[in-house]
């Protein structure tokens, strides 16, 4: 009982950062009802550029992490350019593909630039870990709870009690009203991105400095979480990224403890499977299946 | 004033406007009439920024303002209320409001001052204030929209058949509205499939049809029932 419960309190703070790569697929998914499947790649491009600042002016904690961002930032900046504001609006599945290109690009780009194919990341700093009752929760773990708490607050005050919010909120519902009401769609679409890759710049860098350490393989890793967890959630609710991203660190600690890493996988693509099958809309129910509009 | 002269906007190879020209004088209601695909709704679109027109100008008080994007025509004052209401069905019927007056949303008073007189313009807006507009009737959505419409405080308001799939008893409530606005001096850009209604209340029309404009006049002075059949059908008598 004590390690069920254990695990499930391991699994909420990997579950965090999996919810955070979750929001960011969402916010581009529910305003631009596209799917931009680069999401990771231009955040491990990010993560890159912070452990190379690491490497190359051993840069603390702080200074990788802004460099992860301004790294994040441009390589979403040349995909939302590329994939998505030169591709009509409703050609979603050239989109997709596009963003397929460039995501292989940047991997490419990656693995040329840094030949070694894992780099050091700096570490979080050392929080004390916490045991009560015989429940262990690491440092590190509370750290990541902790800046994610802040920026799922920080994201909902700017979605739902801020201009820009409310523009982001019409474009999503329903865009040809948005156009009608003087919404600057495109502007919206571009700043959108950025506040997708800033949110999972946050998650990409909690997620290397935990480990210490990243590779190219961060760019598929991250899009495959994050994917999974905005669909067990339900696709384009900012609520149902959050739940399913929280589910999906549980289900795989639990998975993990008692049936091994080996299974964890199988167990996860099952729990995908089964949430398509018997819950369409996702664990936070959004209402149609068209429904990209909950944001 | 909004003078168009021969403007031609086509969808593809289609032409959908074969050169337009019209006058929107200020004050009073300018309806435009026509059978289905006579451009009617092609023509709104194009004023407000939405579709691209080929040729032609557009202009407001001198200034010509054809080819401007969908937001920047909104800053002139030109504001359409959608066919169809196109109101936001996930956000709350305050939201919706709010929305009509993106352009100017530093002026958080003033916001909340034409918030006020929308909702006291229409009571059954106040009392569904935080309901998701999803929820509101027909009719109610497409008081949503004007009252949308409203808050952008506009100098011509571009209505696009405001009694589209409205039971008739919701469109004469929607004509009232339309009527009250008029009254109040607005300038209002009518385009109606409803001629009988259209014409109840317009200053002057404009009958469009095939993409060109074929007529024009002031309800009183001319034969209402071909005006009627015209709109209605298209029908050109030989001869």
């Amino acid at each position: 009982m004590l390690d069920l419960v254990q695990n499930t309190v391991d699994g909420i703070a990997a579950g965090a950062a999996y919810a955070l790569l979750a929001i960011g697929f969402t916010l581009i998914f529910g305003v631009m009802r596209r799917l931009n499947i680069a999401f990771g790649p231009s955040i491990m491009v990010g993560v890159f550029l912070g452990a190379w600042v690491h490497a190359q002016w051993s840069a603390g904690l702080v200074g990788a992490a802004v460099a992860t961002f301004i790294g994040a930032l441009i390589a979403s900046a040349y995909i939302e350019r590329l994939s998505f504001a030169a591709i009509r609006g409703d050609a979603a599945l050239a989109s997709m593909a596009s963003s397929f290109a460039l995501w292989m690009q940047l991997e490419q780009g990656v693995a040329l630039a840094f030949p070694g194919r894992t780099t050091a990341f700096p570490g979080l700093p050392a929080l004390p870990d916490l045991e009560t009752a015989g429940l262990f929760l690491r440092g590190d773990d509370i750290m990541i709870l902790a800046v994610a708490g802040i920026v799922l607050i920080a994201l909902h005050r700017l979605i739902y009690h801020s201009h820009f919010g409310l523009e982001m909120r019409a474009l999503a519902d329903n865009p040809e009203a948005a156009r009608v009401a003087q919404v600057n769609t495109k502007r919206v679409a571009f700043l959108t991105f950025c506040l997708a890759a800033t949110v999972g710049a946050v998650a990409g860098v909690l997620i290397a400095a935990a480990d210490g350490q990243i590779s190219p393989k961060f760019g598929l890793w991250a899009t495959l979480k994050g994917l999974i967890a905005m669909m067990i959630g339900g696709l384009g609710s900012l609520r149902g990224a959050l739940l399913g991203g929280l589910v999906l660190g549980v289900v795989e600690a639990q998975a993990q403890w008692y049936l091994g890493a080996a299974a964890r996988e199988i167990i996860v693509y099952g729990l995908l499977f089964v949430c398509l099958i018997l819950l369409p809309a996702g664990l936070a129910g959004v209402r149609d299946t068209g429904a990209a509009r909950k944001l | 004033m909004l003078k168009i002269r021969d403007v031609q906007t086509s969808y593809g190879k289609i032409a959908a406007l074969k050169g337009v020209s019209l006058d929107i004088e200020d004050g009073g209601l300018t309806s435009l009439l026509g059978p289905n695909g006579a451009g009617k709704t092609t023509l709104i679109w194009t004023i407000a920024g939405i579709l691209k027109a080929q040729a032609g100008s557009m202009k407001i008080n001198g200034e010509d303002i054809l080819g401007l994007k969908a937001h920047q025509i909104v800053s002139k004052g030109i504001v359409t209320v959608p066919e169809n209401r196109l109101v936001f069905p996930e956000m709350s019927v305050t939201d919706n409001l709010i929305a009509g007056a993106f352009s100017r949303h530093r002026d958080k008073g003033g916001i909340e001052s034409d918030l006020e007189d929308v909702l006291t313009r229409f009571p059954r807006l106040r009392e569904r204030a935080d309901q998701l507009a999803g929820t509101l009737s027909g009719g109610e959505q497409q008081m949503l929209a004007v009252g949308r419409a409203l808050m952008a405080r506009p100098k011509i308001l571009l209505m696009d058949e405001p009694s589209t799939g409205l039971a008739p008893i919701i469109v004469e409530e929607i004509f009232e509205i339309i009527g009250r606005l008029r009254d109040e001096g607005r300038t209002i850009f009518l385009v109606e499939q409803n001629a009988h209604m259209a014409l109840k209340y317009a200053d002057r029309f404009f009958l469009l049809e095939q993409g060109k404009v074929t007529f024009s006049g002031t309800p009183g002075e001319v034969d209402e029932k071909e005006v009627l059949e015209r709109a209605y059908l298209g029908a050109r008598k030989a001869g």
